[in-house]
């Protein structure tokens, strides 16, 4: 009844999710020459004068470090890394192969039709888009078909799972495919709100088939989809951190329960929070917003149930690896992996992060930070930490395994990781610092009439914390590039590179099957979403008032 | 999907460690705790975020008879005033206004092109501006000295430019 | 039947090295940083209060 214990990738299932990677690295390499050039401006050190013609302002810049490390690097490594998930979890290949192709070149052809008016400085809009700031449509097709290609990969993954289900009933879904699952599930509904934005006001306004567009309700639409964005992102570091992780430290998952649990949370809660990001809207009662404050809270109960999760498996690996006493434990983890200090290090980095988060949510509190600096130092620690520095580590098992190659250099990956998180504490320490004392975020301060000389001290560990990031992005970008065209074969079965799949201590099957079980949870997501949502969705489309024209930055 | 799969022959059970209940009874606590904290500062004392207003149109706004016609103070005689303010690229009008300390202040703000952020410094007073709507905030200002209000959200090429100046007199 | 092989096998594990495990360091590590999460959010919170109110 249980398949296969293992199941060889075939040679075109590993080059598909190669090609995912390859496109995800690209976006990786090109999107982190932009982010120094913030943070040395910040010093007053601007280098964008030097780049014109090619790059003509700070927010094309901007705009490319935002669409192509948030949006671009994320999603394609995601839709690829969760291939392996699908696939390697459930031991069987994708039931359309043909279906997922188009996904992803779906994706592509997305990809390249944004990055042509943001080339031409024709859509500088940073990676909000908020109308009235408009952008050459190209840029808003492009958006559209990455993240259509993004939902046909995540049908393929489904259609995959039910085939699965068919051929093994009464057997608990592998846990990394099933996280994987969630992912897509949770991204289909969440993504609703930017495809609506999108195809209903900002295409047909674009192409001058409306006069204008309602910016508040564009907001609205734009949160729906913004906050669950950031669990896209991090959930996919949840499936390695609980999957993955245990077994690359030497031990097993904590419990299997609750980490199915937790995922079952972040489908249930992940969208119907997005009032959190417009407390200081004008155009959404603060009732509703206080309503979306304490749902804000609900969502970090499964993040805090990860904490223990992840952190109990790592203290069982590490007192089976001979620690002892109350934190013995911690130096006796593999760190000489590269794979998994750099995981270790980001859920180190998002401890800060997700104070900062509930920080953020608390309602009135959000008034202090709302749209400072704060706010990017945050969101540096949760999608530029706990997902990047993740998928970092997991490239350095998945590049060599995909590739057949041996990793370019250890020693190198073992300092990135650390550059990464020394450089990430210094940048983002000093931008959470910057936004309690009112500094803006998007702005560049280094031009700005108004900053007084108390900022100088931390804009200049801004611009220090940038350096490293920067350095330690292009050691990672080196090393990739340097293993994937590799000459050195993995030779002979010791240098064989594995798949790290944990068990768990409890093992799977003893799992409730209720913990498998789809139906009540999306049943309850979706009322959930039309309870925190319905009636401002109604009130606001009710009064749409589409009055804004477009204005070119 | 809709059915609960079997479960074969094996004994489930959910698996919760005594120490993790434990702190799944913990994280409860903590966020209950933080949940009342922002509460009673919200809607006890009053440290309240911004609700709708009104609606305009951004095209009219300014130019009309309306308060934005003419942005500025509205002192009253109990010694409380409003403020209109426009927001453009790259500029608030106005943009230096000047009040006695101790007085209240209304803040209405809205915009006439893109959206914008007003934020004054060393305040709560923290808005989003958005076009078609009207940013309403009052607080007290009992220290004297200089404010200054800043656009906080990208509003193009100049917009770190963006400022003006709010000065308490003793 | 493999299924129940399987977990026979791993009770044995359990029952050799599980029972005496108890997350401690992990409590303690937790334990460290909700004093942090605490003592940051509340930093902000004074901060808040401290700037004045917003009434609507």
């Amino acid at each position: 009844m249980l398949t296969t214990p293992t199941y060889e990738l075939t040679k075109s299932e590993k080059s598909f999710i190669s090609q995912h990677l390859l496109f995800a690295f690209i976006a990786l390499a090109i999107g982190s020459l932009f982010g120094p050039l913030q943070a040395f401006e910040f010093s007053g050190v601007d280098f964008y004068p030097l780049l014109e013609p090619v790059i003509q302002s700070y927010y094309q810049g901007l705009t490319l470090h935002g669409v192509l490390n948030a949006l671009i690097f994320t999603t394609f490594f995601i839709t690829g890394f969760l291939t392996l998930t699908t696939i390697y979890g459930l031991k069987r290949p994708l039931k359309y192969p043909l279906l997922n192709r188009i996904g992803f070149w779906t994706m592509v052809v997305g990809l390249l039709m944004a990055a042509v008016p943001i080339l031409l400085n024709e859509a500088s809009v940073l990676y909000t888009f908020y109308p009235p700031l408009q952008a050459n449509v190209f840029f808003y097709f492009g958006l559209t078909l990455v993240v259509v290609g993004s939902w046909i990969e995540g049908y393929g993954f489904i259609f995959t799972w039910r085939e699965w289900r068919k051929e093994n009933p009464g057997v608990r879904t592998p846990l990394m495919t099933f996280g994987g699952l969630i992912t897509m599930v949770m991204w289909q509904l969440a993504t609703l709100g930017i495809a609506v934005e999108i195809l209903t006001m900002l295409i047909p306004w674009a192409l001058g088939l409306i006069d204008g567009a309602d910016p508040q309700l564009a907001r609205t639409y734009f949160w729906f989809t913004g906050h669950p964005l950031v669990y896209f992102w991090l959930l996919p570091a949840y499936v390695s951190w609980y999957a993955m992780l245990p077994k690359q430290a030497g031990g097993k998952l904590f419990s299997d329960s609750l980490a199915r649990i937790a995922f079952w949370l972040f489908l249930l809660l992940s969208v119907p929070l997005g009032f959190h990001h417009q407390f200081v809207d004008p155009g959404v009662p603060a009732g509703w917003k206080y309503i979306h404050a304490i749902l804000t809270y609900a969502v970090f109960f499964p993040s805090m149930i990860t904490a223990f999760t992840v952190i109990a498996s790592l203290e069982r690996a590490g007192r089976k690896r001979g620690g002892k006493g109350w934190l013995g434990w911690i130096p006796k983890l593999p760190w000489n992996d590269p794979s998994v200090s750099a995981q270790l290090l980001a859920g180190i980095l998002f401890f800060f992060g997700g104070i900062g988060g509930i920080t953020n949510a608390s309602y009135n509190i959000n008034l202090v930070i709302h749209n400072t600096a704060w706010v990017s130092g945050h969101f540096h620690l949760t999608v530029a930490s706990a997902s990047a520095l993740s998928f970092m580590g997991i490239s350095y098992w998945l590049v060599p395994y995909l590739r057949g190659r041996r990793l370019w250099s250890r020693k190198w990956a073992q300092i990135q990781t650390w550059l990464w998180f020394v450089g990430m504490l210094i940048f983002s320490n000093a931008m959470h610092v910057l936004g309690l004392l009112g500094a803006p975020r998007r702005t560049p301060l280094g031009e700005a009439p108004y900053v007084p000389d108390e900022w100088s001290g931390h804009l200049l560990r801004t611009s220090i914390g940038g350096a490293i990031l920067f350095v330690s992005a292009y050691m990672f970008v080196f090393n990739i590039a340097r293993t994937w065209w590799s000459k050195k074969l993995l030779a002979g079965p010791d240098e064989e590179v594995e798949i790290p799949v944990a068990e768990s201590v409890h093992p799977a099957q003893e799992t409730p099957a209720k913990l498998d079980w789809w139906t009540p949870w999306l049943i309850g997501t979706v009322a959930l979403i039309l309870v925190a949502y319905g009636p401002q969705l109604i009130e606001q489309i009710g009064n749409i008032d589409l009055s804004s024209p477009g204005f070119r930055p | 999907m809709s059915e609960v799969p079997g479960d074969g022959s094996v004994q489930t059970s959910l698996h919760i460690d005594p120490y993790e209940r434990n702190w799944m009874r913990l994280t409860v606590v903590l966020l209950v705790v933080f949940a009342t904290a922002v509460t009673i500062a919200g809607f006890a004392l009053g440290f309240q975020v911004p609700s709708p207003e009104e609606r305009v149109d951004p095209n009219t706004v300014a130019i009309g008879d309306g308060p934005f016609g003419e942005p500025g103070l509205r002192a009253y005689p109990d010694g409380s005033y409003d403020l209109y303010v426009v927001a453009q690229m790259f500029s608030f009008a106005p943009n230096e206004v000047t009040i006695s300390a101790g007085s209240e202040v209304t803040f209405y703000v809205t915009s006439v092109d893109v959206q914008h952020g007003f934020k004054i410094q060393n305040t709560n007073v923290n808005m989003q501006i958005v076009p078609g709507q009207v940013s309403k905030l009052t607080m007290t200002f009992d220290e004297p000295g200089t404010y200054d209000f800043i656009c906080t959200e990208y509003c193009g090429s100049a917009h770190a430019q963006m400022y003006g100046t709010l000065t308490v007199e003793k | 039947m493999a299924v129940s092989r399987r977990k026979s096998k791993d009770m044995e594990e359990i029952t050799s090295t599980e029972e005496e495990f108890h997350p401690k360091g992990t409590v303690l590590v937790l334990a460290i940083f909700v004093l942090v999460l605490i003592l940051l959010w509340a930093t902000v919170y004074l901060i808040l209060l401290s700037r004045g109110m917003t009434t609507v």
